[in-house]
């Protein structure tokens, strides 16, 4: 039975720094360590005995991975223990990057918005993380640490597999680097689930549109899903698709059809394979349609 | 003398009363099962089944009697061996397995530890050999030949069967204009309650046994735990604690963690506390049954009903629970609200190596009326009649006589169908409205109390005290439907005290009278009658004081406003307290009044099915609206106006609250709610995964209406039926005629799932297409 147990024995640390962390993890493989950002997977993951890990390196201390930071480049940092909330309260986030606070705002309720973080979300690497696709199409980059020294690779090449990351045993999520955002740029996230209340998500598409003003046509478009396969991935076919060409009933069917065909969404208790594919078609559609409309009425809206 | 039994302005009655423990709940005060703390208590945790089907062939204990901290270790041994239950022909149930358990999550052993995280280390310490037997899990497949047997004493796995035929329903099809037959198809749901199951128990070292626990019904399970554990009953002490919800969840009867609570305790000679967590809840037993129904009805060519013809078959899972009267329930619910002259039920109840099932808020009416109104929206649409109009056509009316022997007194059931007419719009509506938005109306009716074989008579005790204020005892808890409330509002209104000076105590069987408790309706019907009879004995026993102080006959006294007036001279008059306090000082009295609710002067045959069942009947009608994503298959419910006669209501408050909750747990079972079980397994044992509605789910409480139909019941005490449950029997087949109104989609089988209906939606276009 894989029902909730209580909490395995472990031993617990709960260092300060991130240079703590990666001095801890040197050498450590990942079944015998396992790193805590909110615990809102993890916890229920050791409860069911999913990951029974000898030493559990709590890194709520670690204040320094605990941000939101505007770049001089107009960019944006985030710390991968930067919580949902605090997310969600960042005005910069609100003002430049509304997608995420979307985002944010349909992952559980407040109680597990006070605790979970977006590093956690990320490098948990659930094909149902909502985060992830959301920054998959922001152009996200994540900047990995270890003892070795730091490393940056982009978010869509973080998942190998179903649950994996390519991180290495010593290496830790530390940030989230966005791009400046895209002039006439407009993304969004839609989230389904049966319930309308909160839930687990059964299809989630993110949708980033940049707007070319003087063509009226995609300058550029970009997908991302979660449960859409066995990792959050990139429909970049789909996005093809519409590049260069102006918003047509046609053309949106078309990318739809094509990110059908790149997704292989699996068959569970909580969602046929069929239906999931059926929710891809519409949601890429409407995701589309709802960023471009974001996007054209922002351009339109400028002085 | 006292006799306010006509329709004249109340005191207290009527007037929306808030519910008197909503201070204690709101400020946490409220003081719950698992709020106990007791020196020296242990806390103990259930070893479970990890198979479906198994006999035990040992079991090793020692590993875990070793674990520091660990002070006893039970299993299905250390109990007589006697088997309990509900209903004498089906007890089935051990407190612990002996030696075979039939289904994942059955109770095997149990243990107590200092503390909880030791009660549960131990549990995987104790080594239980299994021979794994082979399992069913489909009531279809349970009933074939060759399958594997779960009980011994039930051949083909028939836990229950029952049967009825009233006229001639073989005849009735011959003469009917129109027949036709569905199948409906229904899931299986959880109660919800908010407050997972726990208990107390203390076996104190001269053999009296308490009990401390959320219990819906305490008598039952005292009973109960003297059956299991073979002592006498007057051994078994049951406190009610404040119960956080029960829609018949278990908190109705006895569970394994309550003998275990006792045999722990008695082992160890410290109180024990065992609390189910949320999981528990879930993968155990006590959920609505899942059935499939066929339905067959006949009717004239302007749609009234000649004939229906049932066959039911519930997945009862391993044991039977309350199960033998849910199936009969649901075939005596077959003659309500519609008149069906000519009927005939047969149904099973079959045990398959599930968790089991029993009541749940409306029991088997729910699925019943799903099945029924989903079909008569057939027959009224194939016919061109009306959905309003076929069902004012085959409603029943006051004073009818069921072809089962129901005897109806009030039945507003026309007023409910006009009043929901109005208040949700619906000729306005109905095909008027935009693509993929739908309106759908369901009806139902239910029951104010079953009259059982067993025991079903309601009792109340009521005792003065000297500042003129009560102590009310029944047998009936307060299961957060407001019984407290509405009882000393009875109390109350006869005392003409308020509602503050009525004390209602809690259930405890050594201190209040007998009573089967809180289920079926019954509480406001049964116990408040007996409730009002109590305090009609006290003030008769106070009028003979002071009539005899005043010089007046005490058939002209009255109870006003805590005094006691002369009603042929109103100006002759003294305090309640002043006459409270003469007859107790001067006179050596006690006031201390009686009342009791039988109405079990006729007998119901259940092998026939013949008999009125319960003393009152109520209708209801609701209509709602919905809009279908067509992309997506997912419903949004727009509205909800529904419309029962509960009679008078008593507190309109708690009626408008009950209301609402019956109509909200009706759409999370037609739209999101299924317990998810792969070969047994229990697939979504979290509130995450198993998914009620909440606030964002539901109308917003401008489209969510309801009326009260206001009629004097004249069984019922102040003229009241009951309010809890019936509101939600018409809510299912409201949403899938809505559902079917806005898609064309017809769906039979539930949830309502957004994967059926947007499926339902294609093959629909296909099939235009295909034209």
């Amino acid at each position: 039975m894989t029902y909730l147990k209580r909490l395995p024995r472990f031993e617990y640390l709960g260092p300060q720094s991130l240079a703590e962390v990666c001095g801890m993890i040197a050498g450590t493989s990942r079944d015998e360590v396992m790193l805590l950002a909110g615990g809102t997977d993890a916890i229920l993951q050791m409860r069911r005995r999913e990951r029974v890990p000898r030493r559990v390196i709590g890194l709520k201390g670690v204040a320094e991975l605990d941000f939101v930071r505007e770049q001089a480049d107009g960019g944006l940092a985030i710390g991968a223990m930067t919580t949902l909330r605090t997310l969600l309260a960042s005005p910069v986030v609100g003002r430049r990057y509304d997608l995420l606070r979307e985002t944010a705002a349909q992952i559980g309720g407040n109680e597990l918005r006070n605790v979970a973080t977006v590093g956690g979300n990320i490098a948990g690497a659930l094909p149902c993380a909502d985060m992830s696709p959301a920054l998959m199409t922001l152009g996200a980059r994540i900047r990995l640490s270890s003892g070795r020294g730091d490393r940056w690779l982009p978010l869509e090449e973080f998942f190998p597999e179903f649950g994996r990351t390519v991180a290495a045993d010593d290496e830790v999520l530390a940030e989230i680097s966005l791009p400046p955002p895209a002039s006439g740029g407009a993304g969004t996230y839609l989230k389904f689930h049966d319930r309308h209340s909160m839930d687990m998500t059964v299809v989630g598409v993110s949708a980033y549109v940049v707007r070319d003003e003087r063509s009226r046509t995609f300058g550029d478009l970009r997908l991302a899903y979660a449960n859409g396969a066995p990792t959050v991935f990139r429909a970049k076919r789909a996005e093809a698709v519409l590049r260069g060409r102006a918003l047509t009933e046609e053309g949106l069917e078309e990318a739809a059809e094509t990110a059908c065909a790149e997704s292989s969404p699996r068959t569970s208790w909580r969602a046929n394979g069929e239906y999931r594919l059926e929710l891809i078609r519409a949601l890429t559609k409407s995701a589309i349609r709802q960023a471009w409309e974001k996007a054209s009425s922002r351009q339109e809206a400028r002085p | 003398m006292m006799n306010r039994d006509s329709q004249r302005e109340f005191q207290v009655l009527g007037k929306p009363t808030p519910k008197k423990d909503a201070p204690q709940k709101a400020a946490g005060r409220a003081e719950f099962a698992d709020d106990i703390s007791m020196p020296g208590m242990l806390h103990g945790k259930l070893l479970r089944s990890p198979h479906p089907h198994a006999r035990i062939v040992a079991i090793d204990a020692s590993l875990a009697l070793a674990l520091p901290g660990v002070r006893a270790v039970i299993t299905g041994r250390d109990f007589p061996g006697v088997r309990y239950g509900n209903l004498p022909q089906t007890r089935d149930y051990l407190p612990l397995a002996i030696d075979t358990v039939r289904y994942i999550g059955e109770e095997v052993a149990a243990v107590a530890a200092v503390d909880e995280d030791t009660a549960e280390e131990a549990l995987d310490l104790i080594r239980v050999e299994y021979e794994v037997l082979p399992a069913v899990f489909d009531p279809e497949e349970a009933m074939k030949q060759g399958a594997p047997q779960l009980h011994g004493q039930s051949p083909g796995n028939v836990s229950a069967h029952t049967e009825s035929h009233f006229g001639d329903v073989e005849a009735a099809f011959a003469q009917a204009d129109y027949v036709r037959e569905d199948v409906f198809e229904t899931q299986p749901v959880k109660q919800g309650m908010l407050e997972p199951h726990a208990c107390v128990g203390l076996w104190d070292g001269f053999g009296k046994a308490t009990l401390w626990s959320c219990k819906m019904s305490p008598y039952a399970v005292w009973r109960q735990l003297a059956m299991g554990l073979d002592i006498k009953p007057g051994d078994i002490r049951v406190v009610q604690t404040y119960v956080g919800g029960g829609f018949s969840g278990g908190k109705q009867e006895a569970m394994p963690m309550d003998f275990c609570a006792l045999m722990l305790s008695k082992k160890t000679g410290r109180p024990v506390k065992l609390v189910h967590t949320m999981e528990e809840v879930l993968i155990i037993g006590h959920m609505r049954h899942p059935m499939k129904i066929w339905l067959r009805t006949g009717t004239t060519k302007d749609g009234r009903i000649l004939a229906q013809h049932v066959k039911l078959l519930a997945n009862g899972g391993a044991y039977s629970s309350i199960g033998g009267f849910s199936i009969f329930l649901a075939g005596a619910m077959i003659n309500l609200p519609y008149r069906v002259p000519n009927m005939k039920f047969e149904a099973d109840r079959v045990y398959t190596n599930n968790g089991f099932c029993g009541a749940l808020r409306g029991h088997t009416v729910v699925q019943m009326c799903f099945a029924r109104d989903s079909q008569l929206e057939k027959i009224a649409e194939d016919l061109a009649i009306d959905p309003l109009e076929i069902r004012r056509r085959n409603a029943i009316q006051d004073g009818d006589v069921t072809a089962n022997g129901f005897r109806i007194n009030t039945f507003a059931f026309d007023e409910c169908i006009t009043r929901v007419a109005e208040m949700s719009g619906w000729y306005n509506k109905k095909g008027k409205l935009p693509k993929y938005r739908g309106i759908g109306f369901g009806c139902g009716a239910h029951l104010s109390g079953a009259r059982l074989m067993g025991h079903s008579a309601s009792t109340a005790e009521m005792r003065m005290l000297e500042d003129g204020t009560v102590h009310l005892t029944t047998g009936s808890t307060d299961v957060g439907q407001g019984v407290e409330t509405v009882m000393s509002m009875i109390a109350a209104e006869v005392l003409g005290v308020t509602v503050d000076d009525v004390h209602y105590l809690k259930v405890d069987s050594a201190a209040t009278p007998l009573d089967p408790g809180t289920f079926g309706s019954r509480v406001t019907l049964f116990t408040g009658n007996a409730v009002k009879q109590a305090a009609e004995d006290i003030c008769r026993q106070l009028a003979e004081v002071a009539g005899e102080r005043m010089g007046v006959d005490p058939r002209d006294l009255m109870f006003f406003r805590h005094e006691i007036i002369n009603r042929k001279d109103e100006k002759q008059r003294c305090s309640l307290k002043e006459i409270v306090r003469w007859g107790m000082f001067q006179q050596g009295r006690i006031f201390s009044g009686r009342g009791s609710y039988g109405y079990s002067e006729e007998k119901i045959d259940f092998r026939t099915g013949h008999g009125n069942l319960s003393p009152a009947y109520n209708p209801t009608a609701c209509a709602v609206e919905v809009e279908v994503d067509p992309e997506t298959g997912r419903v949004t419910v727009v509205g909800l106006w529904g419309a029962d006669d509960s009679g008078t209501p008593l507190n309109p408050l708690a009626v408008k609250g009950q209301v609402i909750g019956a109509a909200v747990m009706s759409i999370g079972h037609a739209l999101y709610e299924n317990l998810i079980r792969v070969d047994g397994k229990v697939m979504n044992p979290s509130l995450r995964d198993y998914k009620m509605p909440q606030a964002t789910d539901l109308p917003k409480l401008a489209d969510f209406k309801h009326s009260n139909v206001i009629t004097w019941e004249p069984e019922g005490p102040f003229g009241a039926k009951e309010a809890g449950q019936g509101a939600g029997t018409g809510v299912i087949a409201a949403l899938a005629n809505a559902v079917y109104d806005a898609t064309g989609v017809r769906l039979t089988s539930l949830p309502m799932t957004p994967e059926h209906i947007l499926f339902g939606m294609k093959r629909l276009q296909a099939q235009n297409r295909g034209q």
